[in-house]
């Protein structure tokens, strides 16, 4: 595919919603905006367009979709930094595999098989780097890039988005956690927080910055909450074999290659850090963060201000890589990205992922029947177990505490999967659904929203949670089949749609290439050996 | 945004810091009293909870504001995360001491530690860099919305506030300075090839 620039004679403003048609005359070379085009890349399309109109509209080309304006990238904040769109990712990484999959797995094998967590969770901190190099050299998501590849890939992810997510079984941990300490029926406690995740995005002004806020404030509790309860309950012994067990590189017991137990691993790293497509949502949050190329495109507001939502540009914008003042702000944008990469979404995953192993290891020292339990796989008995033996231990407040951060781990994925959900699906639609530019982005996402909630409703008063079970299979094979097609397509769209001064090196490529036979490799292996998918 | 005094009568400076230190002393009691507060869901009796609010929460409470107090001070700079790492690494292990001692005591237990003491202050040490990391991130979170609040009458809050927004415009400077260094060395090299 011919990643070239383009001129056209007709400008394209960031608000223009005719132009999907593609200027035809190409130049061989990118060149620099023009000041009067910097200065508009601040101001919206009215200005583009306005009495003093650009000399020359630049573009650049990326497959066979509508061309990129050439736009001022803005200037990076301090690669070191606090808070950021990682929060999201974390909120959604640290989940029921961190808290429960591989603390059972070090418990089973010993703590030498978080080697590979620690090769899954470094895995997902590199394609974190490369979801964002597309967002923020084009202000576009991961789903945007992979239309202008091959659109049939944009409507898989789209179509497994809907089969994979739209079922509310994510909410039953946490919510059967949260009953184990006040007894109010799990179901009212997952149906009255799906509404409230509702109307708190409906009214919400722009949902990104709410959702950081509360993101932010229940991670930072669950670090400082696991640390205090950790330093309670575990030990120095405990604490070391998990460090060290993280280094034990190519240790396997024999019993993890069998039909009932590699699947399992394969599911625990699918779901160290990051699972399913939670990474290419990555890139709708970095957007609306307004990194890099994407404070040229509009923040998504709740329903309750969708006469405030600015119109969408019809596709992204690319910056001049060219000029060197461009290039020496885009690497100003890869560090800040890479300290967000490996010291807050790595360090902290790590962080909570120790604490919650050092709990488990100290659960089965207070009572060794918990391995047992642990071993049938039935995820509320074993996490009953594990409470137990806190309880018996020390007191029953250390149960109660493990129910409550498994419950807050419960609320932090429903508002990020919920969000995530409705924020890519919308995405996809708004772009290539004919006429669903008729609604504003917000409605179309409030359309997703309370779409996947009233249908969650539905499903957990009258049928199953995580699916009719005809399908379980399917939806987790598809979970985690998803992961390895989009680190082919992170290689497409970055190698193939980003003018080359912008691409990644070798190694990185090397990296999400072995990422996607990684995944995919275990994937399929599973199946044809053991005629198994994930669990 | 620009600070100043009012005329009315100020504050004493000791309540001046003490209201500056509420961000710390939040987030060092949610810590500290966060499994006090389910003690109290769980129905345990009063004596147990009142042990685990005073025997963690308080000395947690105390170090944050600590934490903060140093911070007003200038002795660390704002949302810095090497000085606060090593402030836990030696304060997280010395108020999980006292509580474990204090629980020890009231409830009448015969071993205080379960593990040899230096292990033990070792384990905690590790643990710390865990809280430093959640302590800063819910600090940084909370405290310049309240700072802002409160800085027409408190000049230790206002001076605070001003020490954000020159480090945001240092940290700004010093981005811009480099650019300009970079641009100047290819200049240079530009010239002498």
């Amino acid at each position: 595919m011919d990643s070239s620039d383009i001129n056209s004679d007709r400008p394209l403003g960031r608000d223009d919603l005719s132009g999907t048609d593609a200027p035809d005359a190409p130049v061989p070379a990118q060149r620099g905006p023009s000041p009067a085009e910097a200065g508009a890349s601040d101001s919206g399309a009215t200005d583009t367009g306005a009495s003093e109109a650009p000399e020359e509209e630049r573009y650049w080309k990326a497959g066979r979709l509508e061309q990129m304006p050439i736009r001022a990238l803005p200037d990076a904040p301090p690669s070191v930094h606090l808070l950021g769109p990682t929060v999201f990712l974390v909120a959604l990484g640290v989940g029921m595999g961190e808290s429960y999959m591989w603390p059972r797995l070090v418990l089973l094998f010993g703590p030498e098989i978080r080697w590979l967590f620690l090769v899954g969770v470094s895995l997902q901190a590199v394609v974190m780097l490369e979801m964002s190099r597309y967002a923020m050299a084009t202000g576009e998501s991961i789903f945007f890039g992979a239309a202008r590849v091959f659109k049939p890939l944009m409507w898989f992810f789209f179509v497994t988005a809907m089969l994979v997510y739209i079922w509310p079984g994510h909410l039953s941990a946490g919510a059967s956690a949260f009953e184990r300490v006040s007894g109010i029926p799990w179901q009212a406690t997952a149906v009255t927080g799906m509404l409230l995740v509702g109307v708190i995005f409906t009214m919400a002004k722009v949902i990104y910055n709410l959702l950081e806020n509360v993101l932010s404030i229940c991670i930072g509790l669950l670090v400082v909450g696991t640390s205090v309860v950790a330093g309670m309950v575990g030990n120095l012994a405990d604490l070391s074999s998990t460090i060290t067990g993280m280094f034990a590189f190519g240790y396997f017991p024999q019993e993890a290659l069998s039909a009932a137990w590699f699947p399992v691993i394969v599911g625990s790293i699918a779901f160290a850090g990051p699972s399913g497509m939670q990474q290419m949502w990555y890139t709708l949050h970095l957007r609306d963060k307004g990194a890099g190329m994407g404070t040229h495109i509009p923040r998504i507001r709740g329903l309750a201000h969708a006469g405030e939502q600015e119109t969408m540009p019809t596709r992204g914008f690319m910056f001049d890589t060219s000029k060197p003042e461009e290039m020496a702000k885009w690497k100003g944008w890869r560090r800040w990205v890479t300290f967000d990469a490996f010291v807050l979404f790595w360090g902290i995953t790590m962080l909570v992922t120790i604490s919650f192993t050092v709990l488990a290891q100290a659960s089965a020292r207070f009572d060794p029947g918990v391995v047992d339990v642990i071993r049938d796989g039935e995820r509320d008995a074993a996490l009953d177990a594990m409470a137990a033996s806190f309880t018996a231990a020390g007191s029953p407040i250390f149960g109660t505490v493990f129910f409550l951060f498994i419950s807050l781990i419960g609320l932090n994925a429903t508002f990020g999967l919920f969000d995530s959900f409705s924020r890519g699906q919308a995405d996809m639609t708004y772009f290539f659904v004919p006429g669903a530019r008729r609604f504003s982005m917000s409605k179309l996402y409030a359309f997703f929203l309370w779409g996947v909630i009233l249908f969650g409703i539905g499903v957990l008063l009258w049928g199953p949670a995580d699916g009719p079970s005809g399908i379980l299979d399917t939806l987790a094979f598809l979970s985690t089949f998803a992961m390895g097609a989009y680190c082919v397509t992170l290689l497409l769209v970055n190698n193939l749609m980003l003018p080359k001064p912008i691409r990644p090196g070798i190694l990185t490529n090397a990296i999400i290439a072995f990422a996607a036979v990684f995944y995919l490799g275990m994937l399929f292996y599973s199946l044809f050996a053991f005629g198994v998918v994930v669990s | 945004m620009s600070t100043h005094t009012t005329a009315a009568p100020q504050m004493p400076l000791a309540l001046q810091y003490a209201e500056v230190a509420i961000p710390g002393i939040g987030v060092g009691l949610i810590a500290g009293a966060f499994a006090a507060g389910v003690a109290a869901m769980a129905g345990l009796p009063a004596v147990q909870i009142a042990t685990i609010a005073t025997g963690l929460g308080i000395p947690l409470a105390l170090l944050g504001a600590g934490y903060c107090v140093l911070l007003a001070l200038g002795k660390f700079g704002v949302g810095a995360v090497g000085p606060v790492a090593f402030y836990w690494l030696v304060g997280f292990p010395l108020a999980r001491l006292t509580d474990q001692y204090l629980v020890a005591t009231v409830l009448g237990h015969d071993e205080i530690l379960r593990e040899p003491l230096l292990s033990f202050l070792a384990f905690q040490a590790m643990l710390s860099m865990g809280f430093a990391i959640g302590f800063l991130w819910l600090h940084e979170r909370i405290a310049p919305h309240l700072l802002i609040r409160i800085k027409d009458h408190n000049p230790v809050a206002a001076h605070l506030v001003e020490r954000y927004i020159s480090q945001a415009t240092a940290l700004e400077e010093r981005r811009v300075n480099a650019k300009e260094e970079r641009a100047a060395k290819r200049g240079r090299r530009r010239g002498s090839s």
